[in-house]
């Protein structure tokens, strides 16, 4: 029995697919952001804050990610930027290939940001590389101040937290400063942003917090 | 739950390179696999077995071992020579 030394990362056909992708987002100065976060954290609130506040003449497109329906893409739609809903049919995250077939007929050459919404689950989407720049975590104050310790992954490749629905702090017993430690816990270099969609607080810094991100990448 | 993916994607590698390699057969894979990686090394094991199971592969044995944060990388390949 002889034991030769091997190198090199295991790639599953998803990063493959998700290399060209990046590939090709580089290629066409696209910027790719991926929301992942549980149901019902305000991903798709977000989202719609975002694009409330973009002029008609930005180039920004959104892949919205759901098991069933398309309502997502409709509340999206209503802003007039380009949105287009992947129904994973019971997949619980999005994959690479998923991302490249619902990109089909797009002009990449014409959107500097894409916006791509996860299915809501915090384990999966954790292993799917979509070609992002950055992956962003959503957590709400609704949820519970362990879940970066319970779901540690999601939150180290994370480059952002988002502390979503402060607007129910009263109401709740979340306490944001020890969340916010246990992120930092697992990825002690993680931004963090506190919002509310609700009362549009703190979405400034999440407004410049892309712009500044977009530029570093360009 | 995309450990069968991983799992195919090891055997390719392990087939490429045991045909690199012969006559010599591949008895066994070494794998480095961090906590963040987001995979779990039972589950991971049971596709592995599954799909080498009543192959030309068997008897192929992987052998995970704690690697750092998300790692999830090739470490070594046992042969045995005809």
């Amino acid at each position: 029995m002889t034991r030769v030394p091997m190198e090199g990362k295991v790639l599953n056909e998803n990063q493959l697919a998700a290399n060209g992708l990046r590939a090709e987002f580089d290629r066409h100065g696209v910027f790719v952001l991926n929301l992942i976060g549980s149901p019902g954290c305000g991903k798709t609130a977000l989202l719609e804050r975002t694009l409330e506040t973009y002029d008609p003449g930005r180039r920004v497109a959104v892949l919205t990610g759901d098991i069933q329906t398309d309502a997502d893409a409709v509340r999206l739609a209503r802003f007039g930027f380009p949105v287009r809903q992947i129904t994973t049919a019971g997949a619980c995250h999005l994959d690479a290939r998923m991302v490249r077939r619902a990109l089909e007929g797009w002009d990449l050459d014409a959107i500097d940001l894409l916006l791509l919404e996860n299915v809501g689950n915090l384990v999966c989407p954790t292993s799917y590389d979509l070609g992002e720049a950055h992956k962003i975590v959503l957590l709400s104050v609704a949820e519970g101040e362990e879940k970066p310790l319970k779901y540690p992954g999601i939150f180290f490749k994370s480059s952002l937290m988002a502390l979503t629905k402060i607007d129910l702090l009263p109401y709740v017993p979340f306490q944001p400063d020890i969340a916010e430690a246990n992120a930092r816990s697992v990825h002690p270099d993680i931004e963090i942003i506190r919002l509310s969609s609700a009362l549009k607080t703190g979405l400034d810094g999440w407004l410049k917090w892309i712009e500044r991100h977009m530029s570093a990448h360009v | 739950m995309h450990e069968l993916s991983i799992a195919q994607s090891i055997l390719k590698t392990v087939l490429a390179e045991s045909a690199a390699r012969q006559p010599a057969r591949a008895t066994k894979v070494g794998l480095r696999i961090g906590v963040m990686a987001g995979i779990d090394p039972q589950s991971l094991t049971f596709c592995f077995e599954a799909l080498v199971k009543g192959t030309s592969l068997e008897p192929l044995e992987l052998a995970i071992e704690p690697g750092r944060a998300d790692e999830l990388e090739f470490t070594y390949l046992e042969l045995e020579e005809p």
